[in-house]
């Protein structure tokens, strides 16, 4: 094989692999511009006639989309940022505090639950759910989403503090501030990098999450746009051209995040991950 | 000075949240899952302790054991077929200087969404009035297939729908430990005259077999647990065609009331990919830890 040649059948295979991966999206977004099925079904594959905006108006106000999109981002944010700072506090109780044997067990119990695969908790937190009365509430995917990232966030946090050098404490410490102080003022911004990752990680779960969201929440009003998709798909079966606009609103808010914060969403991920 | 850590009330004070929250909703659903599993508990009669009666019927219930069947494609189809295009496109990515960034990010993309929309997606993909798989197989004169309609179909297009959202994951994975393989050992393979394909079977693949034996215990956990593509795909059917073990388990329990079995089955789902691991650690599982 002449080298150019054998430089090039790489790339045309892993060029190929690509178009397979991003073929569903451009397809999404053509159809989400075409005007109905007939449209779509007489040239699939070709670019809309016209920029048919209107479904994305439909689709965001007439069909709810709004109400969807807005619950997964209330939800997603705060319980990653609840989330954060409650694993940020113990981790910095942890693995900065002198309590070394304690601080030792906890963490194992802690790790211990990274083992523990959702969906074998799934049907006791919905009876959990059912007894604390709430049930069909934002908080009864608040709670578990918040409880359920911590192993994660606290084993990724807890690694990055214990490889911080610790003079600006002593520092701190010299000058009389106090513990909390002392978490507020400087750790907190020296384990930023940190946190912003695990909240990213934390976030892009709650925003994805479907069983707990499909299960625990039976009004509309409250879905989130996972399960809202899943109803408004049967809803408006009939028309593709909305179902996209809807895909495109639920896809859109993580690619943009993913296209700024690779690395740190990567990285999480596989951190993550390998809790199996 | 030192008192400032050394308190064991802020001590509390910062770790009290987290284990009350760990404890509520995840330890104690933990525990009273095995507790109620040994219950008849369907919410309207008083319940009853009922011993190991729970995992008798599942073991006997048709539909579950056909459940675990499907599981088990699931397995076959993501270590047998996916891992090995996994290593090959990992591979193919870590030889190629231009591009190796765009790769790589664009991989893995789709294993960042959320997987009921992913199904929604691949659904309007499979449809077979208006979905672009019809419309290409047209230009061929084939006629439309009903792919998650037929029994014969709905578990391989869900098992292609699954792939496409999770290899690029598990190739950015290998792709990490390929790259991290130290310089100076490949080009002393080349310098001996060792082709691509060679040094890739003979040199790359070795060294990264921890890696690939990470992956394999991932997928084999990933493809036990697996509900929320079946679920807003086809929801278990073509009758009962694509249902696995957690779609059966939320079905029967929420649907029906039937708490007690269903976390019977939860406990059988946890118990069974603790086995599989467990029997691939011990046959396939053995490798030794690679130096460099």
């Amino acid at each position: 094989m002449p080298a150019s040649l054998k430089k090039t059948v790489p790339h045309i295979v892993l060029i190929a692999y690509v178009i397979i991966i991003l073929f569903p999206f451009v397809f999404v977004l053509f159809s989400s511009l075409k005007e109905n099925n007939v449209e779509i079904s007489q040239a699939p594959f070709a670019l809309p006639k016209s920029l048919y905006l209107d479904n994305y108006v439909k689709a965001w106000v007439q069909a709810k989309i709004d109400v969807y999109f807005w619950n997964s981002a209330y939800i997603g944010i705060s319980s990653a940022v609840i989330g954060v700072l409650i694993a940020a506090g113990a981790s910095f109780a942890l693995t900065r505090m002198k309590f070394k044997l304690t601080s030792l067990l906890v963490t194992q119990v802690v790790l211990l639950g990274m083992l523990i695969p959702g969906n074998v908790l799934f049907i006791a937190q919905y009876i959990l759910m059912m007894d604390l009365h709430i049930l069909g509430k934002h908080w009864a995917l608040f709670w578990p989403y918040t409880a359920g990232a911590l192993p994660f966030s606290v084993l990724l946090i807890s690694a990055f503090m214990k490889s911080m050098p610790g003079e600006m404490e002593e520092a701190a410490i010299i000058d009389g501030i106090s513990a909390p102080g002392l978490f507020v003022r400087i750790v907190l911004p020296l384990t930023l990098p940190a946190l912003v990752t695990v909240f990213i990680i934390n976030f892009l779960g709650n925003w994805n999450e479907y069983l707990l969201a499909s299960f625990f929440i039976s009004k509309d009003a409250l879905r989130t746009l996972p399960t809202g998709m899943v109803g408004f798909k049967d809803a408006y079966q009939t028309n593709y051209a909305l179902i996209c606009t809807g895909i495109i609103f639920s896809v859109t808010p993580v690619l943009i995040l993913y296209a700024f914060l690779q690395k740190q969403i990567i990285e999480g991920i596989m951190a993550g991950s390998v809790k199996g | 000075m030192k008192s400032t850590l050394k308190n064991p009330a802020v001590y509390l004070m910062f770790i009290i949240p987290m284990i009350v929250l760990y404890g509520l909703f995840f330890l104690y659903p933990m525990f009273s899952s095995v507790f109620y599993a040994f219950t008849n508990w369907n919410g309207l009669e008083e319940t009853q302790f009922i011993g190991i009666d729970n995992f008798k019927t599942a073991f006997g219930d048709k539909s579950f054991l056909s459940a675990i069947g499907n599981n088990m494609y699931f397995i076959f189809f993501s270590v047998g077929i996916q891992i090995p295009v996994i290593v090959v496109f990992a591979l193919l990515i870590s030889n190629v200087k231009k591009l190796q960034g765009f790769y790589k990010t664009t991989v893995f993309i789709p294993s960042i969404l959320s997987t009921s929309v992913i199904g929604i997606l691949w659904g309007f993909i499979y449809d077979p009035d208006i979905g672009p798989i019809a419309a290409f197989l047209g230009f061929f004169g084939i006629d439309p297939i009903y792919w998650l309609a037929e029994s014969k179909w709905a578990m391989i297009a869900i098992l292609i729908t699954n792939a496409w959202q999770w290899v690029g994951f598990y190739i950015v994975l290998i792709l990490a430990a390929i790259l991290a393989i130290p310089r100076d050992i490949e080009e002393a393979a080349c310098v001996d005259g060792a082709t691509a394909p060679q040094r890739a079977w003979y040199l790359t693949v070795p060294l990264i077999k921890p890696i690939i034996s990470v992956v394999v215990m991932l997928s084999i956990a990933g493809a036990m647990r697996v509900v929320d593509i079946v679920l807003v795909m086809t929801n278990g059917g073509p009758a009962g065609a694509t249902e696995v073990m957690a779609s059966y388990m939320v079905n029967k329990a929420i649907k029906y009331g039937d708490y007690g079995y269903g976390m019977a089955l939860s406990i059988i789902i946890f118990a069974l990919a603790l086995v599989f691991t467990a029997i691939y650690q011990i046959t396939l599982g053995k490798t030794e830890r690679t130096e460099y």
